[in-house]
């Protein structure tokens, strides 16, 4: 069974159609990377598959349930880290992370195992007791992602992870993402194309909302005859008029 | 039941851990009890004027407090409105009414407390300056408050759901300004009559007050009329209040 599978999706407001007609798959395990400018309609997909957003036509599934008529049962295996860092500002980090416990409705023991094991796989020791307002962008990125991951989701979601943050966080990070690797299914929107060459399994390119290109590194460079990711896209890009380049 | 005590444990700390909500929840209506205390020393007594007389202001003051507590209230449900948090909490199998039961429930606790404060500190200063202020009114007024407890949550509910984290607190000012003067707890609304009195009238804050100060004083001839309208309207601002953060949450999801 893949872990996710979206037929025809479709999300129209009222001016502008975000996404249209995506269709796709992604297996269980699978990190699969959406690729697009500003706009490309690669967070408003996330916002449909984890339940945040209706789409206005088409059907969308996260592990056999669907997102439209099942949300309760796609909200209980998914996790998601939005693109702005979603913490409890007055919270210390322990005490974010047990909120999320709480919520799921863990035992004081499963709390417990979960919180040690995200301190050991995020290296939070040091500041487990600290407020997540004192925290810097990357501390708070990693506990973002630490409260998504908690809940022991079959299906994570990263709307883009390593926004704003300086190169050894984001390489730290990304050493995080690949621990997780093939553990569960993770999808991961991004702009940088360093990050998703070197994390994914399969990289999914978004314009203007449709879906320009989908297949590995390789099948994408084949299709394209670029070589590396930013060639490939750029050139996958100005064949849908983007970008103004050739 | 899970996921509302730990949002509500979340949004408690949350209040508390804001230095603001001490200085103005707690501080600023007791600062308020003394201030009008000595001023009241300062009155003639020929004058007749007893408005801030200490079973007089008791009520007043707890009153002014709780809007106080519609206004932690309602920046705690913006803040969280206008960031990314709520959007973490909408993805996990958290429900409309669980948010409501975890922003209502710890405020209306601190709400109660900040009561309690407030009426010991009134006693403690009827002792000092000598005016009787008998503990059971006290507590009679702590329960005939309930119902405005209700009511100043719900209004923060309602403005922090519908209005930005900007936007929100200078309305619960206005809020906060209407509540303390057409409330009459600055001035003797009863004895000025008119216009003004009816306008006090039809708003709850003066109710509210009337039947915190009946309580206190242990007089209970036409004390129901206020404490039903305090009810009716804690009733449908609290409808309100649900009604919109729902929709608001729904609208939120499409």
């Amino acid at each position: 069974m893949n872990a996710i599978e979206t037929k025809n999706l479709t999300k129209r407001y009222k001016t502008k159609t975000a996404v249209s007609g995506l269709t796709l798959s992604v297996a269980e395990g699978e990190l699969f990377a959406l690729l697009g400018v500003n706009g490309a309609g690669k967070t408003t997909t996330i916002r449909m598959l984890s339940c945040l957003s209706k789409p206005s036509d088409g059907e969308c599934f996260v592990c056999g349930h669907s997102c439209i008529s099942e949300p309760a049962s796609v909200k209980n295996v998914v996790g998601i880290s939005p693109q702005d860092t979603a913490v409890a500002e007055n919270l210390t980090v322990l005490e974010n992370m047990r909120l999320i416990c709480g919520i799921y409705g863990f035992s004081p023991e499963v709390t417990k195992r979960r919180i040690d094991e995200m301190t050991g796989l995020f290296k939070m020791n040091e500041v487990l007791n600290s407020r997540a307002k004192t925290l810097s962008g990357g501390w708070k990125r990693k506990l973002s992602i630490a409260m998504a991951l908690i809940a022991e989701p079959k299906v994570l979601f990263l709307d883009e992870p390593t926004l704003g943050l300086d190169v050894l966080a984001r390489r730290e990070l990304w050493s995080v993402v690949e621990e997780l690797k093939g553990k569960i299914t993770i999808v991961l929107t991004t702009h940088y194309m360093e990050e998703a060459e070197a994390l994914s399994d399969r990289i999914a390119i978004m314009i203007d909302g449709n879906l320009a290109a989908l297949g590995t590194l390789a099948e994408l460079e084949a299709q394209s005859g670029e070589s590396g990711l930013e060639n490939t896209f750029v050139k996958i890009a100005s064949q849908f008029g983007k970008g103004g380049v050739k | 039941m899970n996921k509302v005590s730990a949002f509500s444990s979340r949004n408690f700390k949350e209040i508390i851990r804001d230095p603001l909500s001490y200085i103005f929840c707690l501080g600023f209506p007791l600062v308020m009890l003394l201030v009008m205390t000595i001023i009241n020393d300062s009155i003639p007594p020929q004058t007749g004027m007893t408005i801030f007389r200490i079973d007089n202001l008791a009520g007043g003051i707890a009153v002014f407090g709780l809007t106080f507590v519609m206004l932690f209230t309602c920046l705690n449900v913006a803040k969280d409105r206008s960031g990314a948090f709520l959007v973490r909490l909408y993805a996990t199998p958290m429900r409309s009414g669980d948010f409501i039961l975890g922003y209502v429930l710890p405020t209306s606790l601190l709400a109660v407390l900040q009561i309690l404060i407030t009426l010991a500190a009134s006693f403690i200063v009827s002792l000092i300056v000598d005016v009787e202020l008998n503990p059971l009114g006290l507590l009679l007024a702590l329960l005939s408050l309930l119902p405005t407890i209700v009511m100043m949550i719900a209004c923060g509910l309602l403005f922090g759901t519908v209005f930005s984290e900007k936007a929100a607190p200078g309305l619960c000012s206005i809020v906060i300004s209407l509540a303390s003067f057409l409330g009459g707890v600055w001035f003797d609304a009863d004895g000025l009559g008119g216009v003004m009195l009816k306008i006090c009238e039809v708003l709850p804050f003066y109710h509210a007050v009337k039947a915190a100060r009946m309580a206190t004083a242990l007089d209970f001839g036409g004390y129901l009329p206020h404490l039903l309208i305090t009810l009716v309207y804690s009733a449908v601002v609290t409808i309100a209040a649900v009604i919109v953060f729902k929709s608001k949450m729904k609208a939120d999801l499409q």
